[in-house]
This record gives C-alpha cells, sequence and structure tokens, in this order.
C-alpha cells in the first residue's frame, strides 16, 4: 500500500496525539490484568494448615459426590460409584476420567487443584503422589478417618497415604508385583540368585523384566533392593543410597543382562512388551503386576504357567514395592461428609471382595484373600497377599517424580553399560540430594 | 521484535525521501488506530504468554510449599546452561534435526519430480503419499516401536530371517540405533510434507524454460541440475525451514520410543520433565525459553538466507 497517496477526506481529521499513548496503556493494563490473574498470589499453605476430614460425618451425608481420576478401564470406578449410590440411597457418586493415562490424570489432577476447582470432591490418587498433593495443602487431612478404619486395612497399605505423620488419602486398592513362570521349564522361584541362575541355565529359560528407562524400572530396582536389605531413604528422610545393598544389586541385574539370564530387550520393556514377549514361550520368568494372571489364562501357556510372590534376596527377606491407588477428597470439596461415606463404602470387607471378584484388583482388607468366592475368581490371592503384605512405599517425598528419575536414569546407565556401578551410585546419591533441597 | 516490524510506517519500504508533512502524519495516526485492535489482540495471545513466560524463567517456584516463590534472576538460565543434561539434549536435538531433515529433502524432491510426471492415477497417488503425515505422530511412534521390537517385531523378523545384519539387534536399547529409529519415524512421517512443498514450486516453473533448454541440446541431468534446482530452491528452503523448526522441537517420537534413553533425549522433552513432571515452573520455563531462543535464531538465519535466494531468483526472471 502507498502511503504517500492523497488523503481521503476522512483521515484529514487527526486523531489528537495522546491517543497513542492511550492505547498503548491500554494495552498494558490489559495485559497486566491477565498477568495477575494468572499469578493467584495466595499466601504460603501447606500440609500444616489443611483442614481434617470428620468420620462422623459420613454417616448423615446427603447430596451429589463426584469422584475423577484416570479412565476405568476395569470398570473398578464407576461400579463402585453405582454400587455406593445403590447401598447408601442419599447419596449419588458419579466417576469423572480425567487423562487416559496416569501421567494425564496427574496433570489433570494437579491443574484442578491448583486452580481451587470444586468440581471434584474425590480424586483417585497413584500412592506416589500422596506427599506431593499433602505438601501442596491440596488434601483434606484424613487422620482421624483413617484411625476410625484402620482394623480393616493392610498396613502396608496405609503407609502409602501417609506424609510428615498424617494420613492423607485411605487406600481403595492395591498392587504388587508377581513372578509368572513357566512350571514345565523352571522351578518357583525362592531367591533372587536362584531364579536368576535358572533362567541362565537354557535360552528357553530367560527372565523378563521392566527395563525400560521409566517409572517401572525405579520399582523393578527397589523391589530387589528392599530385599537385599537396601533403601533409599532413612526414617528420617536422610539420602541412604550409597550403600553396598545398592552396589550389589546393580552389579546383579547388570551381570544378568551379560550372562543372559536377562535378555538384553527388557532395555525396551514396560509392562505390556515383557507381557507379550512372555506370552511368545521363549521365557522362563516375568515379572510383572496381577492384571497379568488374567490375560495369561487366555493364551496357549494358560496350563503350564505358575505364579509366585516375588522372591527374597539370598540371605534377606522378600519385599516389593506397593503400587495401588487412594482415595483423597479435596481440600475444596464442597460435599466432604458424601466423600467421607463413600470412603467408608469404598473400604468396607464386602465391597473389598468385590474389588478382587469383579474387578481382579488386589484388595486392601486382609480378609478378602482367604474368602472361598475370591479365591474361586483369583486363585493366585495367597501369593499376592504375601507380596502385598512384604511390599514397602517408595520413598516419601514431595520431590518424589526427581528422586524416581535418579533411581531409574542412573540404573538405566549401569545396564546399558553406559556407567559402571560406582559412578552410577555416586551420581543417584548427588541426584537425590540436590532433588531433597529443592526449594 | 515482532511488534516493532509491525508498526506502520517504520518498514524500510515506506520510508520517505522528503520531509514528512502534515498529512502523512495524519495518515499514519489512522494506520495506527485501524491495526491497533490486532496489534492488542496479538500482543494478548502472543507477547503476553512469552512475557509470562520469561517471568516465570526469572522466578523459582517451590515444590515444598505452596504459594511460596522467589525471584532469582537468571540462575534458571544459569543452572540450565552450565548442566550436562541440556548440552546433550542440545547437541542430539541438532543432530535429529540435521539428519532427518537432509533426508526428507532429498527424499522429498525425488518424489515430487516422481508426482509431477504425467501418468495415470496420479491423483489418486498424491493423496495415497500423504497418508503418513495424516497418522498422529504418537500413533506411528507406537507403530514404529512395534516393528522394531526385539524377537518379535517386523524389522527384526525380516533381517534376522534373511541373514542381515542388524537383526538381533536391541534397537530401541542402543546408542546409534536408538537415533536412527526416530529418525526413520520421522522421515517416513513428514516426507510427504516436503514433497508436497516442493511439488508446489514445480508446478511454477513454465514449460517454455524446459521448451528453450530441450532446442538447445541439454541433457536431463544438465536441465535438473541448471534449471529445475535452482528455480525449486525456494520452495526447498520453505519445505527446510518448516522443517527444521518442527524438527528442533520434536518432543512425541522420543517421549514415546525410548523416554530419551540413549541419546535421545530433545530439548522439549527435557522442558516438560521439568515443568510436569517434576512441576519445577522456574526451571522448566527457563528451558522452553532457552528451546524457542534456539529455534528462533535457526529460523533467522534461514529467512535470511532464503530472503537472498529468493531475491536472486526474482533477479534472474527478470
Amino acid at each position: 500500500m502507498d502511503l504517500n497517496r492523497p488523503a481521503l477526506p476522512l483521515q484529514t481529521r487527526a486523531a489528537p496525539p495522546r491517543n497513542r499513548k492511550a492505547l498503548a496503556s491500554a494495552a498494558i493494563a490489559a495485559a497486566a490484568l491477565v498477568l495477575s490473574a494468572c499469578g493467584g498470589g495466595a499466601a504460603p499453605q501447606g500440609a500444616e494448615q489443611a483442614a481434617a476430614a470428620d468420620p462422623a460425618s459420613g454417616a448423615n451425608a446427603s447430596g451429589a459426590v463426584n469422584i475423577c481420576g484416570v479412565k476405568d478401564a476395569s470398570g473398578i470406578y464407576k461400579g463402585t460409584a453405582e454400587a455406593f449410590t445403590k447401598a447408601n440411597g442419599k447419596v449419588t457418586a458419579k466417576y469423572t476420567e480425567i487423562g487416559a493415562t496416569t501421567d494425564e490424570a496427574r496433570t489433570q489432577i494437579v491443574q484442578r487443584l491448583e486452580g481451587k476447582s470444586t468440581e471434584c470432591d474425590l480424586f483417585v490418587t497413584d500412592v506416589i503422589w500422596t506427599s506431593e498433593f499433602a505438601s501442596q495443602g491440596w488434601l483434606l487431612d484424613q487422620t482421624k478417618l483413617v484411625e476410625a478404619n484402620k482394623d480393616r486395612l493392610i498396613p502396608s497399605t496405609v503407609e502409602t497415604t501417609k506424609y510428615q505423620d498424617k494420613y492423607w488419602g485411605s487406600p481403595f486398592f492395591t498392587n504388587a508385583g508377581l513372578i509368572y513362570y513357566q512350571k514345565d521349564k523352571v522351578a518357583k522361584p525362592e531367591s533372587w540368585q536362584q531364579l536368576y541362575a535358572e533362567a541362565a541355565k537354557a535360552p528357553g529359560n530367560g527372565y523378563v523384566y521392566q527395563g525400560k528407562q521409566y517409572e517401572g524400572l525405579t520399582v523393578n530396582f527397589l523391589e530387589m533392593l528392599y530385599s537385599a536389605g537396601g533403601e533409599v531413604l532413612n526414617e528420617q528422610g536422610d539420602v541412604t543410597v550409597d550403600s553396598q545393598e545398592t552396589r550389589d544389586v546393580l552389579n546383579f541385574m547388570s551381570d544378568g543382562l551379560k550372562n543372559g539370564s536377562a535378555d538384553r530387550a527388557v532395555l525396551t520393556y514396560n509392562e505390556d512388551p515383557a507381557r507379550l514377549a512372555y506370552e511368545s514361550g521363549d521365557f522362563g520368568y516375568q515379572r510383572n503386576w496381577p492384571h497379568v494372571y488374567r490375560l495369561l489364562n487366555a493364551t496357549p501357556l494358560a496350563s503350564s504357567f505358575g505364579v509366585a510372590p516375588l522372591p527374597a534376596w539370598e540371605g534377606g527377606k522378600a519385599s516389593g514395592v506397593l503400587g495401588g491407588w487412594n482415595l483423597a477428597i479435596s481440600a475444596h470439596s464442597t460435599n466432604q461428609a458424601g466423600a467421607v461415606a463413600f470412603i467408608d463404602f469404598a473400604t468396607t470387607p464386602d465391597w473389598q471382595k468385590h474389588v478382587a471378584m469383579d474387578y481382579s484388583q488386589a484388595p486392601v482388607n486382609e480378609a478378602a484373600y482367604s474368602d472361598a468366592a475370591v479365591l474361586e475368581k483369583m486363585p493366585f490371592a495367597t501369593e499376592l497377599l504375601a507380596s502385598v503384605k512384604g511390599a514397602k512405599p517408595r520413598p516419601i517425598s514431595p520431590v518424589y517424580p526427581q528422586i524416581s528419575q535418579a533411581i531409574y536414569k542412573n540404573v538405566y546407565a549401569v545396564l546399558s553399560g553406559t556407567a559402571s556401578t560406582e559412578e552410577a551410585v555416586q551420581r543417584m546419591a548427588e541426584e537425590i540430594t540436590a532433588a531433597k533441597a529443592s526449594f | 521484535m515482532a511488534l516493532k516490524t509491525l508498526l506502520p510506517g517504520r518498514s524500510p519500504s515506506v520510508a520517505p525521501a522528503r520531509p514528512v508533512s502534515g498529512r502523512d502524519r495524519a495518515e499514519r495516526k489512522l494506520a495506527f488506530r485501524m491495526t491497533a485492535p490486532s496489534l492488542v489482540i496479538m500482543a494478548l495471545v502472543a507477547a503476553v504468554p512469552i512475557g509470562y513466560a520469561i517471568w516465570l524463567s526469572l522466578n523459582q517456584y517451590s515444590v515444598r510449599t505452596a504459594g511460596l516463590s522467589r525471584f532469582v534472576g537468571l540462575d534458571n538460565y544459569v543452572a540450565a546452561l552450565t548442566s550436562n543434561e541440556w548440552w546433550a539434549a542440545f547437541g542430539q536435538t541438532f543432530l535429529f534435526a540435521g539428519l532427518s531433515v537432509s533426508l526428507e529433502l532429498i527424499l522429498g524432491t525425488a518424489m515430487a519430480l516422481l508426482l509431477n510426471l504425467a501418468f495415470k492415477g496420479r491423483a489418486v497417488l498424491r493423496t495415497v503419499v500423504l497418508l503418513p503425515y495424516a497418522i498422529i505422530t504418537v500413533v506411528s511412534a507406537i507403530t514404529w516401536q512395534t516393528m522394531f521390537q526385539p524377537n518379535m517385531g517386523l524389522v527384526t523378523n525380516v533381517l534376522s530371517t534373511l541373514g542381515l545384519p542388524g537383526g538381533d539387534v536391541v534397537w530401541l536399547g542402543e546408542h546409534g540405533y536408538a537415533m536412527a529409529v526416530i529418525v526413520m519415524a520421522d522421515v517416513w512421517k513428514t516426507t510427504p510434507f516436503a514433497a508436497l512443498i516442493i511439488l508446489a514450486g514445480l508446478q511454477v516453473i513454465s514449460a517454455e524454460t524446459y521448451e528453450a533448454a530441450e532446442l538447445d541440446g541439454a541433457s536431463k541431468w544438465q536441465t535438473f541440475v541448471n534449471i529445475t534446482l535452482p528455480l525449486l530452491r525456494p520452495a526447498i528452503v520453505l519445505a527446510a525451514i518448516f522443517r527444521t523448526m518442527d524438527a528442533l522441537r520434536v518432543f512425541d517420537l522420543p517421549f514415546v520410543l525410548t523416554r530419551g534413553a540413549n541419546g535421545t533425549e530433545s530439548m522439549s522433552m527435557l522442558a516438560y520433565t521439568q515443568l510436569r513432571e517434576n512441576r519445577l515452573v522456574g526451571e522448566g520455563s527457563a528451558l522452553s525459553i532457552l528451546t524457542f531462543l534456539t529455534v528462533m535464531v535457526v529460523s533467522v538465519i534461514y529467512v535470511r538466507f532464503a530472503g537472498g535466494n529468493i531475491r536472486d531468483v526474482a533477479k534472474e526472471e527478470q
């Protein structure tokens, strides 16, 4: 466009010179408005100031309760909400899916909590999120509620909801690793050393686990570390990962890859590829979660596979790492009493049987595991209970994601051969210490 | 910067040689008033989020105590630029971008030349070659992951059946091999896009130019090197700009295929981990800004280079 051509009559009415300034200041004001809206600017508010849930309030609850969490693959969340609504009569519960994967659900939950949304009364939370969410003051303190229900909950599952001596959630269902093995080829695993030795004997005996660089590798590593008597943080929260036990376990795992106990392909496996590899029939042992039982039963291996709890470290004891999901009440819930009523229902011994029978999940009530109807649907319930009771939580810290990265990246470096055990242990300890010092 | 060049009356093409008259000034004011609403909208949708991200990157936000933050100036940048992770990711991202973009341009040019030939079913084929580009990256990444799975993947199986090397390699578990798979997945997916842009460039080259060359007795190869390639350069550079900017921001392929293991962590993945997984908002924002600056510097270099090129071509045509 040629701006030098003769002006049209319209343009001769020149605008007052202050206009440009006015426009600029309007733009700045608008920008400031957006900025301040994003900032929030709340006063510091953490776990110390959190309100507490009243265990007695559930009895008089009414209204609607919205439970939010990950996609309901097994149907357990929606099923529980429906059964609760029917049984309660006064409170209606519904389940809202807010993420297709665990990571997505976490992002969605964090966004709602940061924005003080009242949309969700309850969140279904992964056991490793507890301390992070609690430290931010996002959850209702459930200590009294958990104390009231404690006699019907397996202690190890309750521990996953603990942060700074208070409980921030109630366990809903749990999860623990199991060993699946081919009864026709290999012996039942009694110790990790025996399992690895047996796996190296013949090409078709190999062991598959989750060795990709991700959270699953942290779990696989910690299961061995805990059974060897090692730990990442001690009771006081100090970093104690730089230990002989850590070195032993790392050497053991990397030797296993070199001598053929485990196939090098595990470096690319998360849960599903590990299961698929095992289903090919070319392996003797597989570490995976309980849901694999049902899937293996639908393959030609159905008659030849067995299930065992995680084995012990030679000279140590059997241990494991707890997975599973807790029910946390949002600090911004508008129906806390309804949320309490839902938790009361979900953790009853009777409903916990349905958790196992109808949805193949691991109950948090011990009696459910020896129930005849449960055993019929879940014949490995005894082994599963042994794994659950022996398992420990992952390191409890608001910076758990960073701690887990420090673990899986350095373990992966040793397994793939890019770092020595010594380098990896030192770096792991340094990185965990740095993570713990996060502002 | 973007705003400044948008302001009317600042562009060199309208710089007046004679003194500015009152009428000019009035006209400029009007132009400013007329563009002001869109400028404000642009500021709100583009400048404000970027400004906010820069502000975030100058602070640290507590992951232990809710609502606590402190101003740290350039500390987050210093920490990023002195860390091994950043420089490793930087190098890996450029390696990925360099390899994938060059392959895409070579294959894209070849594909465009083929599609430009007159043959039966050309319209159908032009649609079909675009299919990989229409598939969501995460989905295609999962497909590639399955193909390269050890023992049972398609590629590994075919290679070992034929006795070729690579059949017993854990592709996604080894340095070098993992990068190769990611480059392959990207080339497979986005070559059609490059081909389409280059095809558009091919179609504006007039038939007369080729006729003249034929009359002068030029061989096919001479025609390609002396006519097609130079005239195609603007289109190729355009494809290169788009693809490079995309490749430098690569995230989904390494995220699905390797989770950043075996030398495949990209700059965007690093920023994502800090921002989303670790909720280190300040540190993560600094990494995002550094990624943004890197992409911007590279594209400015490209635009300079391409601009000169387009002018040259225009001159030659006159």
